[in-house]
């Protein structure tokens, strides 16, 4: 898709391999994005999905604790302050301002970065004022108070503030989120405008789809990273949207509509789609890349898989969001916590197979192997997947624990004193067995799912 | 709605360098009549060749009392000129912490000034040297100059946390710091030997009043708050764009940390000097601000320098009331900033065509 053509307009804004957290939780974990000049992207995602702290990170209030954000190919930090302001404007939700500003002060102030703070204003600076005013729309209202305006026209009042500064990069945060309809069809169709005609790129973080879905032709899915980057059509489908936000929607194109719509499920159907879909009855533990086989296997064949729990900013995580009919979810890093752990409990007993993935146990996720030998000994079937090993000898076979203990390579990954250890023996003695490989463990679900129907 | 419209547009239609000349015009009036009145009155005609004839230039014959050239220039112009140098020290430090902390409540005592200065005036009352109120100039004012500042630094620092200094753990901090100094302050005055006396002199130098009888504190603390005032004008498009918020200001490229702490040090500096000569003055902060945001409305390019000539010339009035009103008896300032400002600031308030809105 990227070719080195000359067609391809360069990257304007690089966010590489960026993390960032509060207080030692990651909020965003890793995300790589790139945008080119003169794209407009929307960045979708459920409330706490990190799309504010993102926009935060580029707009260079925020500094990333790992990666770097390029902007023009230099990083912001060596641009500075004012130099990444006469760049990158930004549009808050809404602005508050405490004194009585007039429209023409205010949008004035967009020029901040580039006046000498001593001296006043040249005639130049008049000129990108107007024009400023003139392309939102709000010369009508120069003289007139901010504060006493209704809240499309100030919106627009803040698109001028931000088109004064002449960015290359306009950065709006969820700007129609307190507008009702009409303006926010207004402020979308100038953006789009400012899009279009002066080629300012634009990224936008929205909470309407449908308005996504209409106006930004690129969608970044967010998810303390990004989950899917791509169309409308790709990127608003029902599966994805409902594990990221976790509600069943319907995403169709309305009768005589060019775009694709989002709509809230009837009440009655919900039921119907669950059965539909059919329950799933397998559960995946897994964590650190050790599920990304099976879980891609699972998909291929169309078994519906519980994952989980995992923490967000696992590479698993991100996977399973993708594939997984529900994700039990972690904070990044933290430990499994007793509510995530009830989660698993109360998923288990609807399950009928437990796979467990070679991951590594620590005292952060022992107890997902508590619960795992709990499940054991009230009779689900558990497979225990084996690490995949470059010169496995074929044929073994395994007649006792200890040699089914060695296969599964538990001691290897346990850093919880041996504990780990013990946990999986007395699974083995509790029933579980021992796959080789992600296509044995395909092979015996299936198995168990025809002998059910 | 439309009628406010354009009583707005008029209000700034004047142009705003004709505003500034006459608040200056106002305030050498003010000052002229406040040097003729006091315990023997001299026309303001007599004045003002007395004046000229001081600076050199002029050489008009002498057809008064050689006592009053005394009178005028030894004894009542320090006084007034001192009150009017306090007024538009402290109204531009309200503008500076208003528009800083985007809080309506803000003066220039918000953030431990007045109980650092307190603090600093106790010790030096109760000190075993003679630091009788005005027999002695520089314990007293050099104290509360010292204990304003470092009292605002101890703020400062207590609430920067991890490199920033929001706004609600400053306002917190200055509550908190205030309380604690007040609370030593009472402390010390309680266990001083001659607690009757101090406590006195204290109570009247804390409810203020510019009581400078000669020349030498005028020029040092004049120097101070002309160059404070002076400086801060260069901060008038940084106050602006403070109104955004502090994120919004940092999105026009302003290093928002820095700045704040600048705007912290030019409004203490320059209220503590105001304070180290005047006790402390309530009001003339927190009103002149509000007052003149009213009139010419809220771009600090116009507000700071209108403020620094309201404030001056609301400090002359009331300091000429308090010497005046019960005369020969001096009534405290702060009595009348507050019994002048509050009527005026709600008149104000009540007929402002728009809405006066935070």
């Amino acid at each position: 898709m990227v070719d080195e053509g000359s067609n391809v307009p360069e990257v304007l804004l690089d966010v590489d391999g960026v993390t960032f957290g509060y207080e030692r939780q990651p909020l965003l974990y890793d995300v790589h994005v790139q945008v080119r000049k003169g794209e407009m992207v929307g960045l979708l995602g459920p409330n706490g999905s990190g799309k504010t702290t993102l926009l935060r990170l580029v707009s260079g209030v925020l500094r990333p604790q790992q990666g770097r954000i390029l902007l023009d190919g230099r990083e912001l930090q060596d641009w500075g302050r004012r130099g990444v302001a006469q760049r990158i404007a930004v549009v808050p939700q809404e602005l508050h301002v405490p004194f009585a500003y007039s429209v023409e002060q205010l949008v004035n102030l967009g020029r901040t970065p580039f006046v000498n703070l001593l001296g006043s204003n040249s005639g130049q600076e008049a000129i990108v004022v107007q024009d400023a005013m003139q392309a939102a729309d709000v010369t009508p209202l120069a003289n007139r108070i901010f504060n006493e305006l209704s809240g499309g026209e100030r919106q627009r009042v803040i698109v001028a503030m931000a088109l004064a500064q002449q960015p290359k990069l306009l950065l709006l945060d969820e700007p129609t989120s307190h507008l009702d309809i009409k303006y926010q069809i207004d402020i979308l169709e100038l953006v789009q405008r400012l899009n279009r005609e002066r080629g300012v790129t634009v990224i936008a973080a929205m909470h309407d789809l449908n308005l996504a879905a209409r106006y930004f032709p690129r969608l970044l899915l967010f998810q303390r990273g990004v989950v899917a980057d791509a169309g409308p059509a790709e990127v608003l489908e029902p599966h994805l949207l409902k594990r990221v936000y976790g509600v069943d929607v319907q995403v169709g194109i309305l009768r005589g509509a060019q775009h694709l719509s989002v709509l809230p499920p009837d009440s009655d159907s919900i039921d119907d789609e669950r059965e539909r879909e059919g329950q799933p009855q397998v559960l995946v533990m897994a964590g650190g890349g050790s599920g990304e086989l099976l879980m891609r296997a699972l998909a291929d064949v169309n078994i519906p898989f519980i994952a989980g729990a995992l923490n967000i900013g696992d590479s698993d995580h991100t996977l399973a969001l993708r594939l997984a009919s529900a994700v039990i979810t972690e904070q990044p890093y933290a430990p499994i916590s007793p509510a995530t752990l009830e989660q698993v409990r109360t998923s288990l007993l609807r399950m009928k197979l437990l796979l467990f993935c070679p991951m590594p146990i620590g005292p952060g996720n022992l107890s997902l192997l508590q619960e795992a030998l709990l499940a054991t000994h009230r009779g689900i079937k558990v497979l225990i997947l084996a690490p995949t090993v470059l010169d496995s000898k074929p044929e073994t076979q395994v007649v006792t624990v200890d040699e089914a203990l060695q296969q599964t390579g538990i001691a290897k990954r346990d850093y919880t004193n041996g504990e780990g250890v013990r946990l999986v023996r007395e699974m083995l003695q509790a029933g579980a067995t021992v796959v080789e490989s992600v296509v044995e463990a395909v092979e015996a679900i299936l198995l168990l799912a025809s002998s059910n129907s | 709605m439309r009628s406010r419209v354009i009583s707005s547009g008029g209000m700034r239609a004047l142009p705003a360098p004709l505003l500034l000349l006459a608040l200056g015009c106002v305030l050498l009036v003010v000052i002229l009549i406040a040097v003729s009145f006091g315990s023997t009155s001299i026309p303001i005609g007599t004045i003002v060749q007395i004046l000229l004839n001081g600076t050199g230039l002029f050489h008009f014959t002498r057809q008064w009392d050689p006592s009053a050239e005394v009178i005028v220039w030894q004894v009542r112009m320090p006084g007034v000129i001192g009150a009017a140098l306090v007024g538009s020290a402290l109204a531009v430090a309200g503008v500076l912490f208003q528009g800083m902390l985007r809080n309506p409540l803000a003066d220039p005592f918000l953030i431990g000034t007045s109980s650092g200065a307190a603090l600093g005036a106790a010790i030096a009352f109760v000190l075993p040297l003679d630091t009788l109120y005005g027999s002695f100039f520089l314990l007293t004012p050099l104290l509360a100059f010292v204990g304003a500042v470092l009292t605002v630094l101890l703020v400062y620092a207590i609430a920067r946390v991890g490199g920033q200094t929001p706004v609600v753990t400053l306002l917190l901090a200055g509550v908190v710091v205030n309380a604690v100094l007040v609370a030593f302050q009472t402390l010390i005055l309680t266990l001083s030997p001659h607690a009757q006396f101090s406590i006195v002199a204290l109570f009247n130098w804390l409810t203020g009043g510019v009581a400078v009888t000669s020349w030498s504190p005028i020029i040092v603390v004049g120097a101070i708050i002309l160059i404070g005032i002076v400086f801060s004008l260069t901060l008038a498009r940084v106050l602006d764009a403070f109104g955004l918020g502090e994120e919004g200001a940092a999105h026009l490229g302003l290093h928002v940390e820095r700045y704040k702490l600048l705007i912290i040090v030019v409004g203490s500096l320059i209220t503590a000097a105001a304070v180290s000569i005047s006790g402390l003055i309530g009001f003339v902060g927190l009103v002149t601000p509000h007052a003149m945001r009213l009139l010419l409305g809220p771009r600090h390019r116009l507000l700071l320098p209108a403020s620094a000539l309201g404030g001056a010339i609301f400090l002359t009035v009331a300091d000429l009331l308090g010497r005046v009103v019960i005369a020969p008896a001096v009534l405290p300032v702060g009595v009348f900033t507050a019994l002048v400002g509050a009527p005026f600031f709600l008149y104000l308030l009540r007929s402002s065509k728009r809405a006066y809105r935070w």
